[in-house]
């Protein structure tokens, strides 16, 4: 058998602390060991080269590489190995970087031997390696889109524009999203309502793209390429086939008695149990809330397209990979937190973008004309004592854009800003500027909590201990306290808990890695998007949605996806079916199955992930893992503890 | 040598092989799109490939770079072309034409790297690519992981002695190189060109150029990259290891008097990650970062920050005003500090000066018969910024990465996978309207 063996110096990263020199010449007397060569970079397009060539003049029958960790580049060598027509799988990674020269950085000779005894031991395996071939499964070239905010929205004409089939899942009974609450948005000043109804007239026209609202995933089966899942669709309470007038709806709206609390308004309004959150809202027929309606009948009376009689219903379907872009909330601040709730005219920005809406000539608020508002930033972010210490990253900016606003809109205001920094970072930075030259003022402190807010005669009182003036105690009567914000992850993501997708410290989705994989998680064929992967404004939300549409188009159009071979296998003579390796699976990957007249384990190649959980509990040994055999593992033991 | 030959047609044109230009090129070619990518510099990689390692995550950039710029490299869709240049974008009815200029690089493709030739040239010039704190010789291999790792010769100031054509192994030097021009065609454009550095001798007040041990913060990070040129962190003065390092932020940004009123958004956070990285190398050090707002606002940044706080990094808000030299070649840096509200006086034996991005304006002169628009910035205006982000003023050409203004890496690659995704949805339209069996 021919072996070639390669170390690499990575730079210095290894060769400071291994003797690279002594490995090399230790390796080189092992049995096997055809060839064995020191590079200062493996993953450098030359040493690729050169490996190539090796293998293909020297006719080498397997090769291991000494260099990072397998994480880096184990894809990277298995191409190398394929390109030089060696089966991938006769490649072994050995990694001497973390394992070796980062751990033991101040025992020079002990990571030179241990380096040694690694090589070693994968030589071993390298012997005994087995030729594998991918395993490759359909693929159903549909995605399922959940959220049709404009994350969702926009992955969703993308993805159909290259021809792959969308189901849009959305939750709400009308699309949109959280942008549809915001009017004049930076840096375009365009209003959400702008972006959604054109958006909205994009997607209607795509025939492979199928929208539900009211709608929500409950379960989920099967794994990448192709998923079932079912989704639960809430009545709307109006006939899919009525003559659509408007005209009836509106006189059923009239009419309705039920009142309730508006969330599209953050309560500032109230609406009807039939309703719609704003005209020439999205799809435009409205919707009869469920949870408030009385069944009192006098809609009917008036417009003939509802039907109370609706019940929910289910449906399956059937993709090849599904795209989050279930959003965020908006950080809901406690009873007290800068006197929300307690001081009065103390709002959030999200409640201060809908009353701008909702005041077309002058501000008022609880009856009151404002003039001097307080803005105060950071709530519920960077937060010192709290859960929530990431920044919330579009706050800074989009405050200062509204306090822009409210100046031009009604002209008589002044604007006060309470900050821990201002980061009106990139080009926004000019928002920032503007506001500084209409007047605004700005104060900063590092305390926590940022600034104290009081009441003095029914008005609020905002203190501040203002580091810009070094530390001096300012006081400001404010007619109005907007705090600022900031992004939460999802409270209810049911499809979240389905799915298992992992979360970070901060609890939003976590992606496999910032830079080389952003969008995908580490359950195959699950993508993440726009605000749910973390903070986002709207420009940095498209652009992670139609990263995550070109993903989702690439791993399903093709209609198969490769898996790797590296996977469970079951010896059915030993198996007897004790249901223990089905147990701990965590991926669901085992079925029962007759074999000989007996029952036992068999494991679907399209779920098994290669973990290995299941192998020691099998008390048959039924059980191996194909290139961790353990005719492998125990050579590599016995080298490994072999005397020197 | 024979230099490449180019397909007549590509699906898709991507100028500048930074990771923009390359994850954009990957996207495109995994759908099965046929990819000219044009680098102007001899390797690709652009300047991700000379960092040292990347905030918030700490990884090592060559490692994270390294596979993507073979996997480019290698990709049987894409076809590379370094030291090459893009001309006279013609926009036609369905399409646009250019012409692609390679460049001699008087070494031919069998070059092995083997760097014989490096040792005989006796020429040295300013290293580039180590931003001038060591020096390179006439025909040199840019950086240790150049992609190719192919030597080249700085024809402006080699002397044609010829030792290195006596040393060369495989005899790949060849002086009668040509440059090759070809007429090609592409559907649609992607725009990677990239940004370029602020050039701090505008700053006459913080005398870099001046004095030696003011250095820009693209050197400190040469200086921190595994392959690093001293192994040491050393100053450049005196060659000294330094025990007491300021970073100036904000230098060549947020500054009307310089023309570049933005933010250059990573700045902040890259200073954060050097003043962790010097703490590392030189335990001893004292590091201290004189900002006007720390913007650290990204996935995991803010917690970075803190944890540079936490390590004993100083943070002292207010601006450098001047910087000037002592005898013993430590500086003094008057700056106004806002939280005694007195301007005071520091003294360090190591300056960096946390330098900004500017537009790389080279896209505006690419084309011939239209023009691509700009925003006020100079930088590639996109002209449908919410929810067409890579779209710009021409059809069919999209823009990615800081073509369009500063951004950070985790920024880059999701503008990138946008442009890819824009991109390949604008081919599926056009070659449905030319060949509908197609689709």
């Amino acid at each position: 058998m021919k072996i070639g063996v390669y170390i690499c110096h990575c730079g210095s990263n290894i060769a400071d602390h291994v003797d690279i020199e002594k490995v090399r010449e230790t390796i080189g007397q092992q049995k096997d060991v055809f060839l064995v060569k020191d590079v200062m970079f493996a993953c450098s397009d030359s040493s690729q080269k050169e490996m190539v060539e090796d293998i293909q003049s020297q006719g080498l029958d397997a090769i291991v590489v000494a260099s990072c960790s397998p994480k880096l580049h184990l894809p990277t060598f298995r191409e190398v190995a394929r390109r030089a027509g060696l089966n991938p799988y006769k490649y072994i990674q050995v990694n001497i970087r973390e394992q070796c020269s980062w751990a033991h950085s101040n025992d020079h000779k002990g990571a030179t031997d241990k380096a040694i005894k690694l090589i070693e031991a994968g030589i071993e395996k390298a012997k005994r390696s087995e030729a594998l071939e991918p395993i490759k499964i359909d693929a159903i070239n549909a995605v399922a889109v959940v959220g049709a905010g404009i994350a969702g929205l926009r992955a969703a004409i993308e993805l159909a524009d290259m021809g792959t089939d969308v189901y849009l899942i959305e939750r709400e009974y009308f699309i949109g999203g959280r942008i549809t609450q915001w009017d004049e948005l930076f840096t375009t000043n365009q209003t959400g309502r702008e972006i959604i109804t054109k958006l909205y007239h994009q997607l209607i026209s795509y025939k492979n793209i199928t929208l539900f609202t009211g709608a929500e995933i409950v379960e989920t089966s099967g794994s990448v390429g192709n998923m079932e899942i079912k989704v639960r669709i809430k009545p709307r309470y109006v006939k899919p086939d009525c003559v659509f007038d408007m005209d009836k709806f509106e006189k059923a709206i009239e009419v309705c008695p039920v009142e309730v609390e508006d969330e599209f308004n953050f309560g500032l309004t109230k609406r009807k149990a039939i309703y719609k959150n704003y005209p020439g809202e999205f799809p435009e027929v409205p919707a009869i809330d469920h949870d408030h309606c009385t069944r009192c009948g006098e809609c009917l009376k008036v417009c003939e397209g509802i039907d109370l009689e609706q019940k929910e219903e289910f449906i399956n379907l059937n993709v090849g990979a599904i795209l989050l872009a279930t959003g965020f909330d908006p950080y809901e601040p406690k009873e007290g937190e800068y006197g929300y709730g307690q001081v009065p005219n103390v709002i959030t920005l999200q409640q201060f973008k809908r009353l701008i809406e909702l005041c077309p000539d002058e501000l008022v608020y609880a009856g009151r004309k404002i003039h001097n508002i307080a803005y105060i930033y950071c709530v519920g972010s960077r937060q010192q004592n709290g859960p929530n210490r990431y920044c919330s990253r579009y706050c800074c900016t989009a405050a200062m854009h509204t306090a822009l606003l409210v100046k031009q809109k009604y002209g008589d205001i002044r604007n006060f800003h309470f900050t821990r920094g201002i980061r009106t970072y990139g080009k926004q930075e000019h928002i920032y500027h503007e506001a500084l030259e209409q007047g605004d003022v700005v104060f900063q402190s590092f305390n926590d909590p940022l600034c104290e807010v009081g009441e003095h005669n029914g008005t609020a009182v905002v203190k501040i201990n203002d580091f810009l003036t070094r530390g001096k105690p300012m006081e400001l009567e404010a007619d109005l306290v907007v705090l600022i914000t900031g992004m939460v992850p999802r409270k209810n993501n049911t499809i979240a808990q389905l799915l298992k997708v992992p979360v970070g410290r901060d609890h939003f989705f976590n992606e496999v890695h910032l830079k080389l994989r952003p969008v995908e998680t580490v359950i195959d064929g699950v993508f993440i998007s726009g605000a749910s992967q973390g903070p986002k404004n709207i420009m940095e939300s498209v652009n992670s949605a139609l990263a995550a549409a070109s993903k989702a188009n690439n791993l399903v159009k093709k209609g198969f996806i490769s898996i790797e071979p590296t996977i469970a296998f079951v010896d059915a003579d030993k198996c007897q079916w004790c249901d223990k390796c089905a147990q701990v699976c965590p991926f669901d990957a085992f079925e029962q199955v007759d074999y000989n007249g007996k029952q036992v384990a068999r494991v679907i190649t399209s779920l098994c992930k290669g973990c290995g959980m299941c192998l020691p509990v099998c008390p048959e040994d039924a059980l191996q893992l194909h290139n961790y055999t353990d005719r492998q593992i125990e050579a590599m033991i016995e080298d490994l503890a072999k005397a020197k | 040598m024979k230099m490449r030959e180019p397909k007549k047609h590509y699906d898709v044109l991507v100028v500048g092989g930074g990771i923009a230009g390359q994850e954009t090129a990957l996207n495109l070619a995994n759908l099965g799109y046929k990819v000219a990518l044009v680098e102007k510099d001899y390797s690709i990689g652009g300047k991700m490939i000379l960092l040292s390692k990347v905030f918030p995550t700490l990884d090592c950039a060559a490692c994270i770079t390294t596979p993507k710029v073979s996997e480019t490299a290698r990709h049987p869709n894409i076809d590379v072309f370094t030291y090459s240049e893009v001309e006279g974008i013609y926009k036609q009815e369905k399409g646009f034409r250019f012409t692609l200029r390679q460049k001699p690089r008087y070494v031919t493709e069998d070059c092995t790297g083997c760097q014989l030739c490096e040792q005989v040239c006796p020429v040295v010039v300013e290293d580039e690519y180590q931003y001038g704190l060591v020096g390179r010789k006439a025909i040199f291999i840019p950086h240790s992981i150049a992609n190719p790792r192919i030597a080249a010769i700085d024809i402006e100031h080699c002397t044609f002695c010829g030792l290195c054509e006596n040393v060369c192994p495989p005899k790949c030097i060849d002086f009668t190189q040509q440059e090759r021009v070809d007429q090609v065609y592409a559907t649609a454009v992607v725009l990677a060109t990239g940004y370029k550095l602020f050039d701090p001798t505008i700053i006459r007040r913080y005398g870099y150029g001046k004095y030696k041990n003011v250095v820009t913060a693209m050197q400190m990070e040469r200086q921190l990259v595994p392959t690093r040129p001293f192994n040491n962190i050393l100053r450049p003065g005196d060659g000294k290891v330094p025990d007491n390092i300021a970073y100036v932020l904000c230098t060549g940004s947020r500054d009307v008097t310089v023309g570049n009123p933005i933010c250059s958004q990573v700045c902040c956070m890259y200073s954060t990650k050097q003043a962790q990285l010097l703490m590392g190398a030189l335990p001893m050090a004292d590091v201290t970062l004189y900002y006007i707002n720390i913007r650290a606002f990204g996935k995991g940044f803010c917690e970075f920050y803190q944890q540079a706080r936490a390590m004993g990094v100083g943070y002292v808000k207010g601006k450098v005003g001047r910087i000037w030299e002592k005898g013993n070649g430590n500086l003094v840096l008057r700056y106004e500090d806002i939280e005694t509200g007195e301007v005071a006086e520091a003294e360090h034996d190591l300056v960096v000066l946390s330098i900004g991005i500017l537009p790389n304006k080279d896209y505006q002169k690419l084309f011939k018969n239209v023009k691509v628009d700009q925003d006020p910035y100079s930088y590639v205006k996109q002209i449908d910024e919410l929810t067409s982000p890579a779209r710009t003023s021409v059809d069919g050409v999209f823009v990615a990465g800081t073509a369009s203004g500063p951004m950070d890496i985790p920024d880059t690659i999701l503008s990138a996978g946008a442009a890819s995704s824009e991109t390949a949805s604008y081919l599926c339209k056009v070659y449905k309207e030319i060949q509908p069996s197609l689709s």
